[in-house]
């Protein structure tokens, strides 16, 4: 009962947030728009006739998927940072719930208002390039949502090393560009990359949507394993940072 | 308070050491607080008040020595600990600026597992009692820092705390907010039977408010009285002189050598000699040699030492 108020908490919270910071979320979509649009006709007119059909879905779909992933990886410690330099964290740790409840709620829900601007996003994009897909949205989400708790594990990782050392702005950049990468990467049949984080997932939804592959039941598990493992390392690395903090006094630093 | 040796405290710290490199921020401190008492806690900065508050909330990892609140282990029962506790840590800065008071109170009931529905008369009832109903649905961010005072007041009440934990709580506050946050904590303790602990360098708002004060000096306890005590032990008389004409050198010598006397020059003409002791007889003697010395008198004063002379004066103490 408590989780499910925590919960209703934290929606509450990011719908005010957006409401008073209405300018702010449309910009912010509007950008998310422009730049997919950039990218797209950028590579289509340096590639011409050369880029195939399938490239230029793949495209669409990794846009949105690496939209979601940078959301997530950077939502977490954003959020502690913030948290830290509003003066607000050290309240957050006065809730009897545990402060990794309150991060996890947050950053559950703001993956599924995400997925809202993603959907918007998705069409949009879809509907001016051309490149139409019937998405199997319940599959595209199902598998997306539990693909990005790898990433809630990472973004646990830099919002716990984020409680010392206050600034890890460059880590996460060098993270939200190596995603681009990593996503492209072979990962099926199983292989050394199928261990990163969120590669397999998002690889796997790439190739269902767009080229149609089907994958075993196996693989699927497999998926919300590799997730369960990095979440749970990232809050136990998030758990072990916060010690520290206790020790150090850096709770309610900035 | 005698009465209260046989009830359990609500608040136990015993023999609390807590260092950072090569600095003792607290050097074994040890103190209960009872039911419905008003805990003010004293000191320079750096004195160690605030690592003390929060490693009473769990906040800080302490070194050495035991916390117990409501009978609960701190290091162990942290989380079943904190339905008990509010706190306000940082003042204004504890609430959410670009959200209003009702918002915030909804939002800190919220994180404690409480929805709005079973809340929302309590919240009412707050932001009543804090004069914050008629703005309710504004963001603070408009406010003065008295007002997000308040409101962070109000988000520490939300869940109904039996101890509040305030760090400063007027620090920036006009006269006006100041003593409506007085009457407020008075209220809560007299007649809510709530534990109070406040940090303060407002000497005025913990005389008139704390029913026990402790003074603490580079993380160690000077003093440890009630107020009525304290005032008791180490509150003197100044007697404040003034006379009619300067006082010869002679004079002045001899008065400095009855006791430790200081002599202004007053802008009207005349001195005033400030004179704080314990005997009436000292005064007498003073004022004999300035009638011998042909001095008029045109006024005696005598002023009780407040708080913040005690205080100056215990720490000075410490630190000679």
């Amino acid at each position: 009962m408590a989780i499910a108020t925590l919960m209703l908490t934290e929606a509450r919270m990011t719908l005010w947030e957006m409401k008073r910071y209405m300018f702010n979320t449309v910009a912010s979509m509007v950008i998310m728009y422009l730049i997919f649009l950039g990218l797209f006709w950028g590579v289509k007119s340096i590639a011409g006739q050369t880029v195939d059909a399938t490239s230029l879905d793949s495209m669409v779909i990794g846009y949105v998927l690496w939209m979601s992933s940078l959301f997530v990886l950077q939502g977490m410690s954003n959020t502690v940072l913030q948290e830290s330099q509003l003066g607000t964290l050290e309240q957050l740790y006065l809730s009897p719930m545990r402060t990794e409840s309150i991060f996890f709620a947050r950053g559950v829900l703001g993956v599924v208002i995400n997925f809202f601007f993603v959907t918007l996003l998705l069409y949009l994009v879809m509907l001016t390039t051309g490149r139409y897909h019937s998405v199997n949205l319940p599959y595209f989400y199902g598998v997306l949502l539990v693909t990005l708790l790898s990433l809630e594990g990472i973004g646990f990782m830099m919002a716990g090393i984020g409680l010392i050392h206050k600034r890890v702005n460059a880590v996460n950049g060098i993270l939200q560009f190596g995603l681009i990468g990593l996503m492209l990467l072979p990962v099926y049949p199983f292989r050394a990359y199928s261990l990163l984080p969120f590669v397999a997932g998002a690889r796997t939804i790439n190739m269902h949507i767009v080229a149609d592959a089907s994958f075993p039941l196996w693989w699927y598990l497999y998926i919300a394993l590799n997730s369960l493992v990095y979440l749970s390392i990232g809050i136990i690395v998030f758990k072990l940072f916060e010690k520290r903090a206790r020790k150090l006094n850096k709770l309610g630093q900035y | 308070m005698s009465f209260l040796k046989n009830v359990p405290p609500v608040v136990r710290v015993e023999n609390l050491k807590k260092s950072y490199s090569d600095t003792q921020a607290v050097d074994d401190i040890s103190f209960q607080i009872h039911r419905g008492e008003i805990l003010g806690i004293l000191g320079p900065n750096g004195s160690g008040k605030t690592t003390t508050i929060k490693s009473i909330l769990g906040l800080i990892t302490f070194d050495y020595g035991s916390i117990r609140v409501m009978g609960m282990d701190v290091t162990k029962s942290r989380h079943r600990m904190l339905w008990h506790v509010g706190a306000v840590l940082e003042g204004a800065r504890n609430v959410y600026w670009h959200l209003s008071p009702e918002e915030n109170l909804t939002y800190f009931a919220g994180i404690r597992g409480l929805s709005k529905g079973r809340i929302s008369s309590r919240i009412d009832d707050l932001l009543q009692r804090l004069d914050l109903a008629e703005v309710r649905k504004k963001e603070l961010r408009k406010f003065s820092s008295g007002m997000k005072q308040k409101v962070a007041l109000a988000s520490s009440l939300v869940h109904d705390p039996e101890i509040l934990l305030l760090d400063e709580p007027t620090l920036g506050l006009d006269v006006e907010t100041s003593s409506e946050v007085k009457k407020m904590l008075l209220d809560l303790a007299g007649n809510e039977g709530k534990t109070l602990l406040i940090t303060s360098h407002d000497m005025s708002f913990v005389e008139s408010i704390c029913d026990r004060v402790l003074i603490i000096k580079e993380g160690r306890i000077i003093s440890h009285e009630t107020m009525e005590s304290l005032r008791k032990k180490f509150s003197k008389k100044v007697y404040l002189i003034r006379t009619e004409r300067e006082i010869p050198d002679a004079c002045v010598a001899a008065i400095s050598g009855i006791c430790q006397v200081s002599f202004d020059d007053m802008e009207e003409g005349g001195c005033m000699l400030s004179m704080s002791m314990a005997d009436v007889a000292t005064l007498h003697r003073i004022m004999d040699e300035l009638e011998s010395a042909g001095v008029g008198m045109v006024d005696l004063k005598v002023v009780e030492s407040n708080l913040e002379d005690i205080f100056l004066d215990l720490v000075r103490r410490i630190w000679q």
